[in-house]
């Protein structure tokens, strides 16, 4: 009953969220909302046992995606884009689709869980169940080709981000800190040793 | 009880929350991103439901593949907002028809 | 399952109970006499030049690129450090081969001086 209720709550929030990031006109207030989202699918999914990916969804997405949707929303030029001339135009095609959309499949998965023997209740875990480590079980042995992958994907997007943003500035000042501290007295100062000179 | 019909609920609302926002959203395109990302949580949300279904941690090892590649993908797909920005001074989804012939 | 996330429960309860009695504190006896000119932005004394929220350099953004792999990456160690036991030597390998792919790209970022700030 608890966790029905906190159930409820998670994903009344969740759906606010989401409506918050396709209505706000403000890009920094949608990803926000976004945040918001996150937030609550991670609590959502905490509530279904799922507790590892909860995590992973607040330290990534949370703590670096979102951070860096917001970088880029304020690098761009915010004031030229807070007009939002199109969003009365397309509304109404927008919302009729996505009206359609949950009409259906929610029938389907309702008609599915009417005529289904099961109840759709989740796995009781057993006792002393860990998920980050019935995860890693197979994520290293089962998956292991799909995990290589991974980090090629993340080597390309390394490559990716450098060579579509990254800009040498010409003509930039710069401080070479190695040669200024190998730069050694007898190299810059020259002495000479001269014949004091008479006094006149 | 909740169950997987729930979170299949929630997930088919989120999923058609998205898309409606990439209809309505057509001036931006950081907002179209952001649709996209809420897309993929809808997905992954049915993957967390059916694998916790059927006592089966493969969906869950999906999921973070899906978490991956998106974060690789935002990554990639605003660095090119970036240099778009940067060129054309506009993030403006209509504005963008050079292509167009 | 959910009697587990008591302590954290205890703990939000304490932490809200602190910020709400600090802020609560701060409303009941500070003197709120808030006009326009007080709550907008203070540049030594002359009017503001610009909005508050002024354009970011590109270069954070490169930044934080490099920090979602990198954070990734450590998101990929976890499960791998708690499942040791169970994936053994063929694990061991597996995640060498991932941090040696991520190595060559910490090492093209270096190379590049994306790291270097100017």
């Amino acid at each position: 009953m608890f966790q029905a209720i906190l159930f409820y709550t998670f994903a009344a929030v969740l759906i606010g969220a989401a409506m918050g990031v396709i209505f706000s006109r403000n890009p920094v207030h949608a990803v926000m909302f976004l945040v918001l989202a996150f937030f609550q699918s991670s609590l959502l999914w905490l509530l279904a046992e799922a507790e590892f990916l909860a995590i992973v969804l607040i330290l990534v997405y949370v703590g670096a995606v979102m951070v860096l949707f917001l970088f880029v929303v304020m690098m761009i030029d915010i004031n030229v884009e807070r007009v939002q001339g199109g969003l009365v135009r397309y509304a109404p095609l927008g919302l009729v689709i996505a009206g359609l959309m949950v009409v259906e499949l929610v029938q389907l998965i309702w008609a599915r869980s009417r005529f289904e023997v099961a109840t759709g209740g989740f796995a009781a875990t057993p006792e002393g169940y860990s998920n980050t480590e019935a995860l890693g079980a197979i994520l290293y042995t089962e998956h292991v080709y799909a995990f290589e992958i991974a980090a090629v994907i993340l080597l390309l997007a390394i490559v990716a981000a450098i060579s579509l943003t990254m800009r040498k500035r010409e003509g930039l000042k710069v401080q070479n800190i190695t040669s200024q501290v190998a730069a050694r007295a007898k190299d810059r100062v020259r002495v000479v040793k001269m014949e004091a000179e008479k006094r006149q | 009880m909740i169950g997987l019909y729930h979170y299949l609920t929630i997930s088919a609302i989120l999923f058609a929350l998205a898309v409606a926002g990439i209809f309505i959203n057509r001036r931006n395109l950081i907002v179209l991103l952001m649709c996209i990302e809420l897309v993929l949580l809808a997905v992954n949300f049915n993957f967390v439901a059916f694998s916790r279904y059927l006592g089966d941690e493969t969906g869950q090892a999906f999921v973070f593949f899906i978490l991956t590649v998106a974060a690789a993908e935002a990554a990639i797909g605003l660095a090119i907002l970036v240099v778009l920005f940067r060129n054309r001074r506009s993030i403006n989804v209509q504005e963008l028809d050079s292509m167009k012939g | 399952m959910l009697e587990n996330y008591l302590p954290i429960l205890i703990f939000l309860g304490i932490a809200a109970l602190v910020g709400l009695v600090l802020m609560g504190l701060g409303f009941l006896f500070g003197r709120g006499e808030k006009d326009a000119e007080k709550l907008s932005a203070y540049e030594c004394g002359f009017e503001p030049f610009e909005d508050t929220r002024m354009k970011f350099d590109v270069r954070y953004y490169l930044v934080a690129i490099l920090f979602i792999i990198f954070d990734l990456e450590i998101a990929f160690l976890f499960p791998w450090a708690v499942s040791l036991d169970l994936v053994g030597g063929f694990g061991l390998v597996a995640m060498g081969i991932f941090l040696a792919v991520l190595v060559v790209g910490f090492i093209y970022e270096w190379k590049k001086g994306a790291l270097e700030w100017d």
